[in-house]
């Protein structure tokens, strides 16, 4: 057995797991992995109707533009902050499911109950977040086929010169127009279908937490079922990643 | 070889119900990566508001991007200690069918620019 040689050809010739996991653990990073396709099919073609956009009559507008508030804070330019703060929550509720899963190897039930349920809280924290965003775009025109943040060139002479971090800021007559519909609609979209990940990965978070209470995997000797839940928890955070990269950052 | 399972004859592999025995690597890892990502999740935000827009600063996003998908993916989801076979069937198609349709849906963009 410790010769690597004569392991290598028995690994595929029946007998054990050649990827040494279990058919369901397998079957959810297969599934991940035609998630991470369906994901990148979105975002890759949000880049490519971008890159269509340049150079354009009515350009692309700058994220920073559009999602610049922050609860409480109504009027005052705050780019990246809500948003930040929504990554947070999430790395902070991938954190707690990872521990969970740890507290599972070694059988601990009210520790895998505990984290769970922050892991849980986290994602509805984020929901909400993502809920609040979603309306203050709606409050001011973006719809899936309506977009009037076609920032003018006057308007963003306007947010160069007022819009400082902190600073107050409104829009003035003549700053904004009719602009890319795309971005209105890809926006809903994609963190839509993002949104809607963490909103099916809170219900089966749930589900899986009245069973870790109600002693399930206890009498069935191991917590699997909170590993594969995690592995879908931690993939939505790293479509989050990306997302937060390709809709805020650039 | 042991058999985790409990229905399963001693030495027997069934598919359907096999389960590996869970190794714990402890909390301390988990941390310091939790801290990782928080702290490239600010860098990213300094860099916003210090560097001027422009293809370098997107270079550098992408790239602070991927640093953290390699983390969440190797550690948090646990790829890293996988077997090989399985950390490369997930891993490479994924890398190289995403690079490519990501360069050519681009090129097209940037075509369909200039049209």
């Amino acid at each position: 057995m410790s010769n690597s040689a004569t392991i290598s050809p028995k690994l595929w010739a029946g007998g054990r797991s050649p990827f040494n996991v279990s058919y369901g653990k397998l079957m959810m990073w297969v599934f991940l992995l035609s998630d991470a396709f369906t994901f990148s099919s979105l975002l890759v073609g949000y880049g490519a109707i971008r890159f269509s956009y340049s150079g354009s009559s009515t350009p692309w507008p700058d994220p920073s533009a559009i999602f610049n508030h922050f609860p409480g804070f109504h009027g005052f330019y705050l780019p990246l902050l809500f948003v930040s703060l929504m990554t947070f929550i999430l790395i902070g509720s991938s954190v707690t499911m990872v521990l969970a899963v740890e507290a599972g190897h070694r059988k601990s039930k009210a520790e895998v109950s505990k984290y769970m349920i922050l892991t849980i809280i986290g994602g509805a924290a984020f929901l909400g977040c993502q809920a609040w965003e979603w309306s203050q775009f709606i409050h001011e025109g973006g719809r899936l086929d309506t977009n009037n943040f076609g920032i003018t060139a006057q308007g963003y002479t306007h947010l160069h010169e007022a819009g400082k971090f902190g600073n107050h800021f409104e829009w003035m007559a003549g700053d904004r127009q009719p602009g890319p519909v795309p971005f209105a609609s890809l926006f809903f979209i994609v963190t839509g279908f993002h949104g809607f990940h963490v909103l099916s990965g809170v219900i089966i978070n749930i589900i899986i937490w009245l069973n870790v209470i109600r002693g399930t995997y206890e009498r069935r000797g191991h917590y699997e079922m909170v590993e594969k839940v995690g592995l879908y928890w931690h993939f939505v955070d790293l479509v989050w990643v990306f997302v937060f990269t390709f809709y805020y950052l650039i | 070889m042991s058999n985790e399972h409990h229905h399963a004859a001693e030495g027997e592999y069934i598919p359907e119900t096999y389960i590996p025995h869970p190794e714990t690597h402890g909390t301390k890892t988990l941390w310091k990566v939790f801290f990782i990502l928080l702290f490239i999740t600010i860098i990213d935000f300094a860099i916003y508001f210090i560097a001027p827009a422009g293809l370098g600063r997107n270079i550098v996003f992408v790239a602070l991007g991927l640093v953290k998908a390699v983390l969440i993916v190797g550690i948090f989801m646990h790829l890293n200690y996988e077997a090989k076979f399985l950390r490369w069937m997930i891993a490479l198609p994924a890398a190289v069918f995403i690079s490519y349709l990501a360069w050519l849906l681009l090129l097209e963009g940037s075509f369909v620019s200039t049209y």
